[in-house]
């Protein structure tokens, strides 16, 4: 098979091999007649990205036979990439014969040099292919890279993994539903309690969904999921660069969730690339009182097949979250940030914090006035 | 107290130049130079032991006194980096700064201060050595018959030794006159080759000179070494730097390296960037291929 790319798409190219490199080693190459797939699993088998072009994306595009794959390393074709893409014209890449040992990539730069590279590949590659039905998650929200960036620059910039939880506005009754101000997304960094952690810095974010997302869809109880954000900010990156918002389909706690962009409306269908980013989620969910027993471990494996699947395939943990009707028990603070005597305080409206041994008494603390930016305010 | 007047009082008025141009033969931490003095200049030698040789030349144009009164050509030992360090002391950004180099000092040193400030002296001394090993004269064979050399952009060709340090092999340099080309190929665990094409209408191969096929390989640290520290001028200036394949294979890349600076009234640069040559120190590496180089 060989194609040649330039402009625009070989930055969308150059662009695609930044994102897969953060996430995986190996990149899997599937060539067909009507699409070329990227795809790369990493070595914890804890994210799996895929990406995938249009033959209408190259300037030339063929293929020999019905399938051809192989697959390469990432950081061979990174090597390749290494010249700026500003200065190229245009990239060219050849598999002369299906069990060919080396992969030929051309550059023709503007300078005037060219630069021939030949990386090795291995014809029989373990593929992974992962593919799930995006109709099949019940809630999703729709985000510019640029805000869901701003919003993570809140928190610890070495965070691994980070929880969102995702509450119902319309579920709340509606006198606390306008107390919480439409805040029903927080955002939390996750520290893995089995690691030696010392002095490092818990951050909480709640954010009004009708503000930040471009469109927010959950109905029903409160979930959350505790992801890598490793993964997360190369695709946001690869986002930002294909100047498209990100969609982020998700579940709860335990089932992988499913980013990809999203294209305007006019473009629809009509994008000649696509993307898929799915991690696994931690199989304990943030959300419970009191914590499960068993360590918090990220869901095990995605299990790859090579066939596709419809639905997800992740370990489901023993730790099914009893999920209270009471909205105040939904979100939990942890009290070990709370004021040292003991006492819980609230940054944002009263009705929101809930101390583990107090019960709601959402009637009360209602008429307490609210302030946009809440003040201090100690509870009596 | 000195009996003799020194071999070499010399004044410079760019110490940033002569900066760039030390620093562009510097390769490895610690290098051991050799300068030789004579009327017509300086030279400062480095070398790796029978294989790679750099030579940079300040001729006495570059410097606004020099007065040379030695008997034959004083040789003498100096730490490259001690050498560097110690001028870019005296090297102040934005500010004009004059030296006077003398040698030798009362013990052997070279001896340098600052003569334009009017309210402090920086003074050094640098100790010497005599040099114990006589720097192996690269002489430098034409090949015979026809030059075989090619002056590519020097910013192109750091590029492209940059690039095949991916694939971790010794590189092989071939000129041929077919497709009036040059080629660089590593093979390793991956392999790579750059071509430089001679089009008439790019400036990236400025002249070329093959009147055969030949093909030699280089150590790759040793063809790094000729433009890992490539002062940013030159890539500012957009010289050209010319290879060339002596007798047996032997590499020699000439550069260029402004030493002017460009706020001195009297630096003539006309619009077509050429300047005045007096105002350019030469650079010169020797690289000898590795011993199974065919053809």
């Amino acid at each position: 098979m060989d194609f040649i790319l330039s402009g625009s798409a070989l930055k969308t190219f150059a662009r695609s091999i930044t994102c897969l490199a953060r996430v995986g080693n190996e990149l899997v190459i599937q060539a067909s007649p009507s699409q070329l797939a990227f795809h790369t699993l990493n070595s914890s088998r804890s994210a799996y990205q895929s990406i995938t072009f249009k033959p209408d994306l190259f300037d030339t595009y063929t293929v020999s036979s019905n399938q051809v794959k192989c697959s390469v390393l990432l950081k061979d074709i990174c090597a390749v990439l290494r010249t700026p893409v500003a200065s190229i014209d245009n990239i060219s890449m050849k598999l002369p014969d299906p069990d060919a040992s080396k992969v030929q990539w051309t550059l023709e730069c503007y300078s005037g040099m060219r630069k021939t590279y030949w990386t090795t590949c291995n014809i029989e590659p373990d593929i992974q292919h992962l593919s799930l039905d995006r109709r099949k998650f019940p809630s999703n929200f729709v985000v510019r890279p640029r805000d869901f960036n701003r919003l993570l620059a809140n928190f610890q910039s070495s965070l691994q993994e980070i929880t969102i939880i995702a509450t119902d506005r319309t579920s709340l009754p509606s006198d606390t539903a306008s107390e919480i101000e439409g805040k029903a997304v927080e955002l939390r960094s996750y520290i893995d309690p089995t690691k030696e952690n010392d002095s490092l810095l818990h951050t909480q974010l709640w954010i009004d969904p009708t503000e930040e997302f471009v469109q927010y869809t959950h109905t029903g109880d409160p979930v959350d999921m505790t992801f890598s954000v490793k993964e997360l900010k190369a695709f946001l990156s690869f986002c930002e660069g294909s100047e498209v918002d990100v969609h982020l389909y998700f579940e709860k706690a335990g089932e992988p969730i499913l980013m990809a962009p999203k294209f305007g409306l006019e473009d629809g269908s009509s994008s000649n690339f696509d993307a898929t980013l799915v991690l696994a989620t931690m199989l304990t969910s943030q959300l419970r009182e009191g914590n499960s027993l068993e360590p918090p471990q990220l869901a095990t494996t995605i299990h790859g097949q090579n066939e596709h699947r419809t639905g997800s395939q992740v370990q489901h943990g023993s730790c099914m979250p009893n999920v209270s009707e009471h909205p105040s028990d939904h979100t939990k603070i942890w009290s070990d940030i709370s004021d040292t005597d003991g006492r819980s305080f609230s940054q944002r409206h009263p009705g929101n914090w809930v101390d583990a041994d107090e019960d709601e008494d959402d009637g009360d603390e209602n008429e307490l006035c609210v302030g946009s930016t809440p003040p201090y305010f100690e509870e009596q | 107290m000195e009996h003799e007047a020194p071999d070499l009082v010399c004044q410079l008025d760019s110490v940033q130049g002569m900066v760039d141009a030390l620093t562009a033969v510097r390769w490895k931490r610690y290098q051991d130079a050799v300068l030789e003095l004579s009327e017509h200049g300086v030279v400062l030698i480095v070398e790796e032991t029978c294989c790679l040789q750099a030579k940079v030349y300040l001729q006495r144009e570059l410097f606004i006194k020099y007065e040379y009164r030695a008997q034959g050509r004083p040789r003498f030992g100096v730490s490259l980096g001690l050498l560097v360090d110690c001028l870019n002391t005296f090297s102040v950004p934005g500010h004009s700064s004059v030296i006077e180099i003398q040698y030798p000092g009362p013990d052997m040193q070279l001896l340098l201060k600052s003569i334009d400030s009017l309210d402090a002296c920086i003074y050094a001394e640098i100790r010497t050595r005599i040099p114990d090993t006589i720097s192996w004269d690269y002489s430098f064979e034409s090949a015979g018959g026809t030059p075989l050399s090619f002056t590519v952009k020097a910013a192109a060709l750091k590029e492209a030794i940059d690039d095949l340090e991916w694939p971790g092999s010794s590189i092989q340099i071939t000129l041929q006159p077919a497709l009036p080309s040059v080629s660089f190929k590593g093979e390793g665990h991956g392999d790579l080759q750059v071509d430089f094409m001679y089009y008439a209408n790019t400036d990236l191969l400025i002249a070329f000179s093959c009147d055969r096929e030949v093909s030699y390989r280089y150590k790759y640290k040793f063809l790094r070494a000729t433009t890992s520290n490539m002062p940013s001028s030159v890539i500012r200036d957009n010289r050209g730097s010319k290879l060339t394949i002596g007798r047996g294979g032997m590499l020699k890349v000439q550069h260029l390296v402004s030493v002017a600076r460009l706020s001195a009234p009297h630096t003539h640069i006309d619009s077509a960037g050429y300047q005045h040559p007096s105002r350019i120190a030469y650079i010169e590496f020797f690289v000898k291929p590795e011993k199974d180089g065919n053809d």
